[in-house]
């Protein structure tokens, strides 16, 4: 078998560059990435084998961007910008401790071709050359390359060096190439068709009745699930984003493409040791529009973040809303089409919310009523009676009576958000500040297809939002709930432990466990750490690390600190 | 004890013959008075599925034990001696009727069970039989002989396990009252089919014919539909149940009688296609004739994608085999093969782009006319040039279709082909027309704007087949605008697909586009996935599941009507058409049924108290509604898997069951 040796790791360089900065403490900073970078080199260039440089980045082929898809990597560089050049207390260390996870995981997936090849040759493709091939292909696209890791860190590069201006790049990926490989021959040996005859004949069948060769069947179709998954791996993007807390302050943090707001959440609670509760959410605010949305747990932050512009002036907030999950602490005042807000005995509430809930299909609430819709392009809004059904948002037209076959379909919610409006009185003189608005969510300044609706009090106006969010998410929506619960009364049964020995909720925990499996199963078998000790490695650290920014430790100290990070980072290396 | 004469008709000496008389004492037992009448009628036969039917009292003697002097039998009594098992004739969800041999002495109930275990339908609690709506017979001459499946021949034991009652051999251990096993889990099947279903290649047609959705009715089928015009038309329909508790004899129902069996509870628990591949088809069949037929109101939006829906199950149904035993491990698998091969393949940048002469035009920017580009597509953007010749330059624009809206705006008359892509971007919505030069370049083209809104390359291996939906759809407006459809099978009368008020309201080919702009989100789905979908749709709108009863408030001087929900009960003022009050099951205390006055009395929490005697139907009919749908409730909670019958007839069986 051929190893799969050569691939590389790759560090490349943002574009701007700002000045340097002659602030101390980030000059003690810039040390200490330098130094975690020095290593990234070492091992750079042990993997390396010496190819050329990288041709020059490409120019963007358009002239004319319609749709922000085209970029494979946008970010609001506004919210970077102003975190260092305020000098605010940019929260380093917890980005120290995201890179220092992000190493483990390279330094996992230097060694990860290696068993996924052996995979692939257990799997019969012995015959095959696998071969590497060095890409230092910057521009890297999903589509070209067959396994590639790209992760994005701000605030350092290559050469050691100050803070870049804008979101610092670094990617890094390394390939196997294996795409000389046909796809005809991929597909033939991955499952021939013996294989996927018997696969086919014990569908269904209880393990222990399978003869030795469906059970072998069944580990080969069991093995490529795993090489596959493995592939889709190495593929994760990261991004840097800055979370703007409710004392003005904020916070940077790595987040990972795959990362739902629930995992965001979890990882920010951790790092903020603000008491957990489900109400903490994170609301995007855009302000061109005056408007907020809370995220919802299962949504994908990354999707959502990349519809900002770059120029954007949208925020990320990390704060506490008791309206994310008011609907199912108080269900009675949202689901029974009642006007007057009532109590309602607990055991009651969830009978209410299993009969919504619990069922093959969600009902949606009866809402309907008058509201004030603003015309379009003018400051004037109209009445209307409106009504909410499952396939969308209705009026009834003028003069008809609201029977189900004459109603006008107003919008349909497929594709649009609904969004919180903020002083419209003033700033389109709405009839009242209870206003909502339905766009999509790549739709960032003002536009024809921005709906805007106002209610008349704040409890109509709540009544509409979760009867909306119910309408487009279901029974996800109760899930997400639950989940949050469940992990808030965790959180208060290990409140008696030390934070450092709680397994983390953050970006390392939502590695697939194939990983830290993979590790301990590697062929080079050095180490067999458990994924909680990096865990726990990895957070003391950082607790550290915290600790002396807060105490505004300088000099020596700090360097101690790198050497002890170094001390730790050997083990996470070899595992 | 002193002997008398019992004369006793037996029904298979034939209706001319003169009962039969035997001698008893009023100590012999029923199962001693039939072994005297079948040792008279000297026929060898097995009688095992007889009993004896007392006509005055109207009543089964199944307790074979009881002797004549407990049941109060004097000579007087009229006696009939007969099968328990009658032919009748069964009109079935998708329109078909079927001919088989169900309990006329077993309560309702137990003789839905039997059906539908017969028919391989799970949970038949849900369904209930009801007395069909009488069709206008205006001319006699188009009688056309009905096709009618005959099921008589299937053995009465089979589905589950043999459980034959011999009423007159076994003691009083068991009785039919007392049978309430049932064997709600999964049926062992032959290729897919209940075993009895195997037998011959008529049974396997019949069983094909419940368990493939029938294709769309012709137009004038459906506008010569019984169709309820208001409210109090749906509380008739509620009317005919059939009471649960009491057996068909009992009912008034006739050997050969023509029945409905339908769905009557809007709760349908743990559909799995796999094992309800009939009971999926039937609650389709019945839900597709609700919406047809105006059962269940809902928007034109909404009625466009039935439509849609319809459209594309009748043609999944057709090419798609019937059983699906695909494993769903397996299928993941192959998907993340797929995508991976998709990924390959994007390597190979040939298979994912083509280039063609396309018209361009963004809407706002000219008034009329289109200017051509060449254009080019890949992976999921297009790109356009001034010509082909500068295509391997820099395009003038790239549009990348990711989560965009595409719309066909199609006339193959007139040999119009746009496709209108409303594309997001942050500024607003970017709307584009482009304009294809035939029916061949239309086809591929949405195809790939559809695939590419949804993130899927050209290399997607449902690019082919989703160009020939495309064209099939074309096809289909094409055969529209000539007139009358032929009835080729690739081509459907639109006006199939929805209510009739849409047959006056739009000609065929007006409804075409509106049917194929709604058709483009459900294109892909799966058979199964596209049942459930529709069903989901369906039980999503606001009227699903409300069964009517115009009822008479205590108090109150005008008729009003009470709708029945799965979840609760609403009140209904017949004036404004509107609900006045809502009362949920959750907050129920009690109810009871005053039978001598006909009244429901209910009582919720809070001292809320509301009495009405029912107008439309029976007042048992109204009590086992709410009395099933309580039951139907405590369904999800024992996860057992055998029926409760005795809690159901003990919520919906008023006195007489106790």
């Amino acid at each position: 078998m051929d190893q799969v040796s050569d691939e590389e790791v790759e560090v490349r360089e943002e574009e701007e560059e700002e000045e340097e900065d002659s602030d101390k403490e980030d000059q003690d900073l810039d040390k200490m990435f330098g130094a975690w970078l020095g290593e990234l080199d070492k091992l750079t260039q042990s993997l390396d084998d010496g190819r050329p440089e990288p041709p020059p980045q490409q120019k963007a082929p358009l002239r004319q961007e319609t749709n922000m898809a085209n970029f494979s990597y946008r970010f609001s560089i506004y919210n970077i910008n102003e975190a260092l050049n305020q000098g605010d207390n940019v929260d380093l260390d917890a980005l120290m401790a995201d890179l220092c996870s992000i190493e483990q995981e390279l330094s996992t997936i230097n060694t990860k071709p290696n068993s996924s090849s052996s995979g692939l040759a257990r799997l019969g493709l012995t015959d095959t050359k696998v071969r590497g091939r060095i890409s230092r292909n910057g521009l890297l696209t999903s589509a070209s390359s067959y396994t590639s890791a790209t992760m994005r860190r701000p605030g350092a590069s290559q050469r050691q060096h100050r803070r870049t201006g804008s979101v610092g790049t670094v990617s890094e990926h390394e390939q196997i190439n294996s795409l000389p490989l046909s796809l005809s021959l991929l597909k033939h040996s991955y499952l021939d068709r013996e294989t996927s005859l018997i696969l086919r004949n014990i569908a269904g069948k209880p393990s222990h009745l399978l003869t030795k060769e469906e059970q072998a069947a069944k580990l080969k179709a069991e093995n490529i699930r795993v090489a596959l998954e493995k592939i889709k791996e190495a593929q994760v993007k990261k991004l840097v984003i800055r979370v703007h807390l409710s004392d003005e302050s904020s916070k940077t943090m790595m987040v990972d493409e795959r990362q739902t707001v629930r995992q965001v959440l979890d990882s920010l609670l951790e790092k903020s040791h603000c008491g957990y509760s489900a109400d903490w959410s994170l609301v995007e605010t855009i302000n061109e529009l005056q408007m907020e949305r809370i995220f919802e747990d299962h949504e994908n932050l990354v999707e959502n973040l990349l519809n900002w512009t770059r120029d954007s002036q949208n925020r990320l907030m990390f704060t506490e809303r008791i309206e994310k999950y008011a609907l199912f602490k108080n269900p009675q005042n949202y689901l029974l089409g009642r006007k007057e807000t009532c109590e309602m005995a607990e055991r009651n509430k969830e009978a209410l919310l299993e009969e919504c809930f619990g069922g093959s299909s969600v009902s949606v609430p009866e809402m309907e009523g008058v509201l004030w819709l603003k015309e379009d392009g003018k400051k004037s809004w109209k009445k209307r009676y409106f009504l909410l059904r499952a396939s969308g948002i209705y009026y009834v037209p003028k003069g008809k009576a609201k029977a189900s076959r004459d109603l006008v379909c107003f919008l349909q919610l497929d594709h649009v958000n609904v969004y919180l409006g903020q002083d419209y009185k003033s700033k389109y003189k709405a009839p009242t500040d209870y206003c909502m608005v339905l766009k999509h969510p790549q739709i960032q300044k003002k536009s024809q297809y921005i709906k805007y609706l106002c209610c008349d009090d704040i409890r109509t106006l709540q009544q509409w939002i979760n009867s909306i969010r119910i309408t487009k998410y279901g029974k996800q929506l109760y899930t997400n709930f639950q989940e949050a619960m469940r992990r808030s009364e965790a959180a208060y049964d290990w409140s008696s432990l030390s934070s450092s020995s709680i397994k983390s909720g953050s970006s390392s925990s939502s590695l697939p466990e194939s990983q830290s499996n993979h590790s301990s199963q590697s062929d080079s078998g050095v180490s067999e750490m458990t994924s909680s000790g990096h865990t726990r490695s990895q957070s003391v650290v950082s607790s550290i690390f915290s600790d002396a920014w807060r105490r505004g430790t300088q000099g020596e100290e700090t360097k101690d600190h790198v050497v002890l990070f170094q001390r730790f980072k050997p083990e996470t290396v070899v595992s | 004890m002193a002997a008398w004469d019992l004369s006793v008709t037996v029904e298979d000496l034939g209706s001319d013959a003169p009962p039969v008389t035997i001698s008893v004492a009023s100590d012999l037992h029923v199962g001693g008075v039939i072994l005297k009448l079948v040792e008279k009628t000297q026929i060898k036969r097995d009688w095992s599925d007889h009993a004896l039917w007392w006509e005055q009292k109207q009543q089964w003697l199944l307790r074979t034990a009881w002797t004549l002097e407990k049941y109060g039998i004097h000579a007087d009594a009229r006696l009939l001696f007969m099968p328990q098992h009658k032919p009748l004739k069964l009109g079935l969800p998708n329109g078909i009727t079927l001919r088989l041999r169900a309990s006329f002495s077993c309560p309702v109930f137990q003789t839905v069970m039997g059906i539908c275990r017969m028919l391989n339908i799970r949970h038949p609690e849900e369904l209930s039989l009801l007395r069909p709506v009488e069709e206008k017979k205006k001319k006699k001459d188009k009688d056309l002989a009905e096709e009618i499946y005959d099921l008589t021949e299937v053995p009465l034991s089979s589905g589950t396990l043999k459980i034959q009652i011999f009423n007159y051999r076994l003691s009083e251990k068991l009785d039919c009252n007392r049978l309430t096993f049932f064997a709600v889990s999964r049926p062992c099947l032959y290729n897919g089919m209940p075993a009895h279903f195997v037998d011959s290649p008529q049974m396997e047609a019949i069983y094909k014919m419940l368990s493939v959705t029938q294709p769309p009715p012709a137009p004038e089928v459906i506008a010569k539909q019984y169709r309820p015009a208001s409210v109090v038309d749906k509380a008739h329909i509620n009317g005919r149940w059939l009471d649960s508790s009491r057996c068909l004899m009992q009912q008034g129902i006739q050997e050969n009688d023509r029945l409905w069996l339908r769905f009557k509870y809007a709760a349908f628990y743990d559909i799995e296609p796999k094992y309800d591949v009939v009971r999926l088809t039937q609650l389709y069949e019945q839900a597709r004739w609700a919406i047809l037929l105006e059962d269940v109101d809902c928007t034109e939006e909404e009625m466009m994608l039935f439509g849609a829906l319809q459209y594309h199950i009748s043609k999944v149904a057709q090419s798609e085999p019937q059983m699906l035993s695909t494993n769903a491990a397996m299928d993941d698998l192959e998907s993340a093969l797929m995508s991976l091969e998709v990924k390959m393949e994007g390597e190979n940048s040939s298979a994912s782009e083509f280039n063609v002469i396309v018209c361009f035009r963004p809407k706002r920017l000219t008034l009329k006319g289109y200017k051509q580009y060449w254009f080019k597509f890949q992976d999921t953007s297009i790109s356009y040039f001034k010509s082909k010749e500068e295509s391997i330059g820099e395009p003038i624009q790239q549009i990348n279709l990711r989560g965009c809206e595409v719309a066909p705006d199609v006339n193959v008359a007139s040999q119009k082909f746009l496709i209108r892509l409303l594309i997001p971007a942050p500024e607003g919505m970017n709307e584009v027309y482009l304009r294809c030069e035939n029916e061949q370049q239309y086809a591929q083209w949405m195809a790939a704007c559809r695939l590419a809104s949804k993130g899927k390359s050209l290399a997607d291996s449902s690019f082919q087949s989703e160009i020939q939906s495309i064209r099939s759809f074309l096809a289909m407006q094409k055969t529209n605008s000539h007139g009358n459809a032929p009835a080729g099978d690739e081509s459907i009368n639109t006006h199939s697909l929805v209510s009739p008020r849409y047959h006056k309201k739009y000609k065929p080919k007006q409804l075409t586009p509106r049917i194929l702009d709604a058709y483009q989100n459900v294109a892909q789905l799966s058979l199964t996935d596209a049942l459930m979908r529709f069903l989901q749709i369906w039980q999503a709108l606001p009227d699903f599941g409300l069964s009517y009863v115009v009822v008479r408030f205590k108090g109150s001087r005008k008729d009003e009507v009470l709708g029945i929900a799965p979840n609760r009960l609403i009140r209904i003022d017949l004036g404004v058409g509107d609900v006045v009050k809502t009362w949920r099951y959750n907050n129920m205390k009690q109810w009871n049924v005053n039978w001598d006055i006909r009244q429901m009395a209910i009582e919720f929490d809070g001292n809320v108290n509301i009495a009405f005697s029912c107008v439309t139907a029976d007042c048992k009919i109204v009590h086992e509604f709410i009395g099933g749908y309580i039951f139907m409730s405590t369904r999800s909670r024992e996860k057992s898997d055998t029926l409760n019958e005795e809690l159901f007839h003990k919520l919906t069986g008023g006195h007489e069951a106790l």
